[in-house]
């Protein structure tokens, strides 16, 4: 079983020329490269983040594809956002296992991230879907956008 | 035929999903990677020899500034090209917390068989 299409590239389009080099390029890295790690352009054992500031919160999201609810653990400490967890193995044992590539990863993580002062440690709120984390950290009050109303008289 | 094709469709970009595969007694098991992608938004296909997952990520980012991003955005794709050897009736699906675990069955015929010694 083959795992890579190969598509040649066009001049016109420079983006998939640069993921057909990187194909390439993982596909010679393939022999001396540890088993977890992924292609040499991605991040390697920890999930990758955003953090979005919209009008009132701030929202981060984590990709954490396979990781359970009760494997992930998140606090806030005044500003400091701090994501743990534990990628588990599908436990099977190693007997007659043949694997022809290995790009995902198991094991421990912890990612910290240091909000703006205008983060309110208060009002937090997790959500978990379909391997994605998602942490709303509402605004202070004091520093939402509010509506003045003008009287003219 | 191949460089027309590409010069005439419509191009979209695609995210490369991570991916495992495993042969373990009979079976291969290819397990992707495909965080916040719904089940109705999966499509997995078998076209000739070639299994074609494609993934519709269906979270959608707020409006806002980005303080930090790593994650890439847009569709996954993911093609193989399956030999002789799979049987090409007997794939199984599951997906649960943006992981997908394809089993794919090995004929019969291309199983290593035991040979009695008299």
């Amino acid at each position: 079983m083959y795992t890579n299409r190969w598509e040649p590239a066009t001049a016109l389009d420079f983006f998939d020329s640069l993921d057909f080099f990187r194909d390439e390029m993982e596909r010679l890295m393939e022999g001396f490269r540890s088993p977890e790690a992924r292609g040499i352009f991605d991040r390697t054992l920890t999930p990758a983040v955003d953090v979005i500031e919209t009008r009132d919160a701030f929202v981060v999201n984590v990709d954490v594809p396979g990781i359970s609810k009760k494997d992930l653990n998140v606090t806030l400490t005044d500003t400091v956002l701090s994501i743990q967890g534990e990628k588990k193995e599908e436990e099977k044992g190693d007997k007659g296992r043949k694997f022809f590539r290995k790009e995902t990863w198991s094991g421990n993580f912890r990612r910290t991230l240091n909000l703006p002062d205008t983060a309110d440690p208060e009002k937090v709120s997790a959500d978990l879907k379909d391997g994605v984390l998602t942490i709303t950290v509402q605004k202070r009050d004091e520093v939402k956008p509010r509506l003045i109303t003008v009287n003219v008289n | 035929m191949e460089a027309t094709k590409s010069l005439t469709a419509p191009k979209r970009r695609f995210v490369n999903p991570a991916c495992s595969i495993c042969e373990d007694e009979g079976k291969v098991t290819v397990t992707v990677e495909l965080p916040g992608v719904r089940k109705e938004d999966l499509e997995i296909k078998i076209e000739g020899n070639e299994l074609v997952i494609l993934g519709k990520r269906s979270d959608s980012a707020p409006e806002g500034t980005y303080l930090l991003r790593e994650r890439r955005t847009g569709d996954f794709r993911k093609t193989f090209t399956l030999d002789d050897s799979i049987d090409h009736e007997g794939v199984d699906g599951k997906l649960s917390d943006g992981i997908l675990t394809l089993t794919l069955k090995v004929k019969e015929a291309a199983l290593p068989r035991k040979i009695a010694i008299r």
